[in-house]
């Protein structure tokens, strides 16, 4: 029988999801924009992500009221990522995916504080390119490569890291 | 807590919430990428996520909404719209 990890609630307030680890963490359900990409028509693309595979991100972009979804293929774009100290939580309160889409700042207001300069020196310089605006909601911009995400969604995690498993 | 475990309680929310939104296909899809990471990294489902999931249909179950909770002698049964159905006991 396999050793079995129970996963522990009680560590639950523990936020994995940093600028760090984000490219081994679940991009589903995280705000997006797409900041290069070699089809100019993609770039500003801004959206959520609602589904993930080995070479695509499909963004769901909210318009007036319509909502659409582009496939964007990770090779060839650069992602820009917002990710919150309370991302989990503001799903579970919101209750629906395209409601969160209203809960995504603005990055073109976020204001470039001082405070950012104490977190990019915690990171580690391999990580991806962290631009941390800390707009007072403690929202921070992760830019990632999307050539670094290409994998297996369900293997993103053991591939880049600390897996025991290699 | 773990990557893989973090992932696996977000993609719970997900489905939760596309299936509030009537996107089934999408509930399923990330029950699905949620066990595969589950299997992938010998973790347990949490107990919320198992009991509320399809074993068959991977369907994301909302009793009330595609699922029906039933008190049978000393077992739940909850059945997907599909078909299938799950027991497990409880104490009175
Ligand atoms: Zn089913």
């Amino acid at each position: 029988m396999p050793v079995r990890k129970a996963i522990s609630t009680a560590n639950k307030q523990l936020m994995t999801l940093t600028p760090e680890t984000l490219p081994r963490h679940e991009l589903n359900g995280l705000p997006v924009r797409v900041v290069e990409s070699t089809d100019a028509s993609r770039v500003g693309l801004e959206g959520r992500v609602v589904i993930e595979t080995t070479n695509t991100l499909s963004v769901e972009i909210r318009e007036g009221g319509d909502t659409r979804v582009v496939t964007v293929p990770k090779s060839g774009s650069v992602f820009e990522f917002a990710i919150t100290d309370d991302a989990a939580d503001a799903a579970k309160a919101s209750g629906t995916t395209s409601k969160l889409a209203d809960t995504q700042p603005d990055s073109s207001t976020a204001d470039e504080s001082d405070r950012a300069g104490d977190d990019i020196a915690s990171c580690r310089g391999d990580g991806p390119t962290d631009h941390r605006h800390a707009a007072g909601e403690n929202v921070a911009y992760v830019t990632v490569d999307g050539s670094r995400l290409l994998s297996r969604p369900a293997r993103r995690t053991e591939t880049n890291g600390d897996s025991p498993w290699q | 807590m773990d990557v893989a475990a973090e992932r696996i309680d977000r993609l719970e929310e997900l489905a939760r919430a596309a299936t509030i939104d009537g996107d089934d296909e999408r509930a399923k899809y990330y029950v699905q990428l949620a066990r595969r990471i589950a299997e992938r990294n010998r973790l347990e489902f949490p107990r919320s996520f198992e009991r509320f999931t399809c074993d068959r249909c991977d369907a994301y179950l909302r009793p009330g909404d595609n699922a029906r909770v039933r008190l049978q002698n000393g077992h739940v049964v909850i059945s997907c719209d599909c078909g299938a159905h799950a027991r497990y006991p409880y104490d009175e």
